[in-house]
């Protein structure tokens, strides 16, 4: 199958914007217990790729939540361009995330429909004609392996995990967001796939747009990343909602 | 396999086509939540149109005590005065009405059957003038007959007339029929209810699940529940629609017995008539109400949805 292309690059010339994403003083408290996430400092900007690491329950998906606005911090603040995600209005919220792409835990997909509306969702969401909806849908979900003509119409749940995985991925960038939060990205995902995706993700990390994936990994010694992760991705190990390696600093990657 | 209904559209013109997929696309739902609807609605409309049919709810003649009180033969213009004075402060009378005797004689030569009887010779022994006295209406049997008492005390008045057994006969079946009215108007009300409670639970609640995607991937509250408030009002609409016509079809088999039976009841009965204009302010009435409720409800199935959200 010949995969169609998304080409998401910004305008030339346009002025270096400020850190796409911004966590200053981050904590994560539920309850009396110990923060789920500990005070973090992290910026992200235009074009950085960073993979979370850590053992299952060091804070990788409380950290993805934050940053998607879908949880208030216990303490610090979390900022996406520059807008602190607290100080803004639902209205202004709900903006914010149609300009995100955000994969869930476990893909968070409506099994009972079918692939081509699950990725369209997305663009409908943001505002976009049926038809455009579904075009983008097909682009998306060709970048990612899946044939929208053969496996468009079917369900989602008839998928097995691994092309689940995909529709979900698709879904996240079919809006061509600038900040991809991808919550166990390639868990699911055998090799092929895996190498495929993060391809895909890697051409869009080359065209500024900001990336952080997570992955469970055993806790250790911090160590580079392997494959199939691509080498402009940095990594930042958990431990306790605790990083070990110290943060990406902010500025595009190299 | 064809595209799903989205539950989605920015556009308040694409909501409302979401709108109509959604309360057309299940028409056997449609039928069922429009017909329990508009038999709840329509019995409400009737019992309410017969309340306001009704109005001024006076109890009928029959239902009030009422005494003759016969007056002094004697009597000068002023004494009739003093004496009607009096009887008005009685306790429970509430009205006393003089018919003087020149008048109760021209009232009963006009009545056919004793237009030969030569009233004229009643002159030796004229008619009393009299009062009609009207008492309180609720007022208990005991009291009446005591106040009835009272009048036959008072100055002037020479025999007060006044058949107690009807008026205890009225009471009985007055207390009587209240709590059996009561029963019923509660069993109206309490199925009409329970029909709204039905009809309401045949409406498909939104999918939580879609719900917490959609805001999850960005939607508006607002926007998300749309479409549901727009459903809600379309099917309450063809609902209302339903009970205004059932109402109607009601009406034109009972209205003439009805009044017919206000009319040998003396009970007030006016004659309002189910026009076009108030058929449209009912059915927009209720597609509001109907929008409003489905909006409540998506807003509710919203929040149960995010409910592990804190934004």
């Amino acid at each position: 199958m010949e995969a169609a292309r998304i080409d998401p690059r910004l305008p030339e010339g346009a002025p270096a914007p400020a850190p796409v994403l911004q966590l200053r003083g981050v904590e994560r408290r539920y309850g009396a217990f110990r923060p789920a996430l500990g005070a973090l400092d992290l910026a992200l900007g235009r074009g950085e790729f960073l993979v979370v690491q850590g053992p299952g329950g060091c804070g990788k998906s409380v950290l993805l939540r934050l940053m998607a606005g879908l949880e208030r911090p216990s303490a610090g603040s979390v900022h996406i361009a520059g807008e602190d995600l607290a100080a803004l209005r639902p209205r202004a919220r709900a903006h914010m995330r149609r300009s995100l792409g955000y994969l869930p835990p476990g893909a968070g997909l409506l099994l009972q429909r079918s692939v081509l509306h699950n990725v369209a969702l997305a663009p409908w969401v943001a505002g976009n004609e049926r038809e455009e909806g579904l075009r983008r849908a097909r682009a998306a979900l060709a970048l990612v392996g899946i044939d929208p003509d053969r496996q468009g119409d079917l369900p989602v749940g008839q998928l097995p995990a691994g092309e689940r995985q995909c529709v979900a991925v698709a879904r996240a960038i079919a809006n061509r967001p600038a900040l991809l939060l991808l919550d166990d990205l390639i868990a699911p995902l055998d090799t092929a796939r895996a190498d495929r995706v993060l391809n895909v993700l890697s051409q869009f990390a080359d065209a500024g747009i900001a990336i952080v994936a997570t992955q469970r990994a055993d806790a250790g010694a911090a160590a580079p990343l392997p494959a199939p992760w691509p080498a402009r991705a940095r990594a930042l190990r958990l431990s306790d909602g605790v990083p070990v390696l110290p943060a990406v600093d902010s500025g595009p990657a190299a | 396999m064809s595209a799903s209904p989205l539950n989605v559209a920015p556009a308040r013109a694409g909501a409302l086509q979401l709108a109509l997929r959604l309360t057309l696309g299940r028409p056997i739902t449609l039928v069922l939540f429009a017909v329990c609807a508009a038999l709840c609605l329509a019995t409400l409309l009737l019992g309410a149109l017969a309340w306001s049919r009704l109005q001024p709810l006076q109890a009928p003649a029959w239902m009030h005590a009422q005494a003759l009180v016969l007056a002094s033969g004697a009597a000068g213009e002023n004494d009739l005065s003093a004496t009607g004075a009096g009887l008005r402060q009685v306790p429970l009378v509430v009205a006393a009405e003089f018919i003087g005797r020149d008048a109760a004689l021209s009232q009963l030569a006009q009545r056919p059957g004793l237009a030969g009887l030569g009233l004229r010779e009643l002159r030796p022994n004229p008619l009393p003038d009299a009062f009609v006295v009207d008492f309180a209406p609720g007022s208990s049997a005991d009291a009446v007959e005591a106040a009835v008492a009272q009048l036959r005390r008072c100055k002037g008045v020479e025999s007060v007339q006044y058949q107690p057994e009807p008026y205890r006969r009225a009471q009985a079946l007055s207390a009587a029929l209240r709590p059996v009215a009561l029963l019923v108007g509660a069993a109206l009300l309490a199925g009409a209810l329970l029909g709204a409670a039905l009809a309401a639970r045949l409406r498909a609640p939104p999918d939580p699940q879609e719900l917490r995607l959609l805001i999850l991937l960005g939607a508006e509250p607002a926007v998300v529940c749309r479409p549901y408030a727009y459903a809600g009002g379309l099917a309450m609409l063809v609902a209302a629609a339903l009970a205004w016509w059932l109402a109607r079809a009601v009406l034109a088999q009972l209205d003439a017995p009805l009044a017919q039976l206000a009319h040998d009841y003396a009970l007030h009965w006016s004659d309002q008539a189910l026009t076009p204009a108030g058929g449209a302010l009912f059915c927009g009435a209720l597609a509001l109400l109907g929008a409003l409720l489905a909006a409540l409800r998506a807003r509710s199935a919203l929040a149960a949805a995010l409910r592990d959200s804190e934004y």
